[in-house]
């Protein structure tokens, strides 16, 4: 399944409409589902937020993966950004250098199974998988 | 559909999902808090790294003054959440009751 979004938060509500599609049509376990709304979430929110030179839609997709889902986010006429080189959160950092910054794609990396980036024509795609093990 | 609201004991619910499209709502509601605080997260189903953001702001500002925020009733996917974040060396939290085991 297949679908473009507009560059708003807004539009995260029709994603998990999207979502609870997906999921009811391809039978996906639930329990794998925080993870789905949680990482496309956060790498939307990211390609809205950051690059900003564009006004195109963002292309999500889904499809079964083996016991899980993959799903890939596609952003058209950005820059490059590869999610899988952020500096790490220090999570043990104590509250006074602590800040909000940053822990939606830590969050990310931690919790797909596996994430994958492409750059090609000035489209990034970022792919990840969950629940595939 | 996301709600925040004080309860008739004082302590800040929250229902449904804290997400990016509702953590300005959020900011805005609990900015108002002066005080120690308790939220009951009985009801949150869903927080992402903006709600978490709106947690740990407000927890910041109010421990330089006091106490800062309680994390009530917390369910367990909420909480893995906390504890992949290190939320959990921040915070005061309390885990929801699971209820009785089921046979």
């Amino acid at each position: 399944m297949r679908r473009k979004f507009s560059r708003s938060f807004d539009e995260i509500k029709e994603m998990v409409s999207f979502t609870d599609e997906f999921f009811k049509t391809h039978d996906i376990d639930n329990s794998i589902r925080y993870v789905v709304d949680l990482c496309m979430e956060e790498l939307f929110v990211n390609m809205v937020t950051y690059d900003k030179e564009t006004d195109a839609d963002i292309l999500l997709e889904m499809s079964p993966h083996e016991h899980g889902v993959q799903v890939s986010l596609t952003d058209f006429d950005v820059d490059r950004f590869d999610p899988r080189g952020i500096r790490p959160v220090d999570i043990n950092a104590p509250l006074e250098q602590r800040t909000p910054g940053g822990l939606g794609l830590y969050l990310v990396l931690k919790m797909v199974d596996s994430i994958h980036y492409e750059y090609r024509n000035r489209t990034s795609k970022i792919t990840f998988v969950a629940g595939g093990k | 559909m996301f709600q925040i609201e004080f309860s008739d004991t004082g302590t800040v619910v929250i229902h449904g999902r804290l997400d990016a499209a509702q953590a300005a709502r959020a900011q805005e509601f609990l900015d108002e808090i002066a005080d120690r605080c308790i939220l009951d997260l009985a009801k949150l189903e869903y927080i992402s790294s903006a709600g978490l953001g709106v947690l740990l702001r407000t927890h910041k500002r109010l421990m330089s003054g006091g106490e800062g925020l309680r994390l009530i009733n917390v369910s367990n996917h909420i909480n893995d959440i906390f504890m992949y974040s290190g939320f959990d060396k921040l915070f005061r939290i309390e885990v929801a009751d699971p209820g009785p085991r089921s046979q």
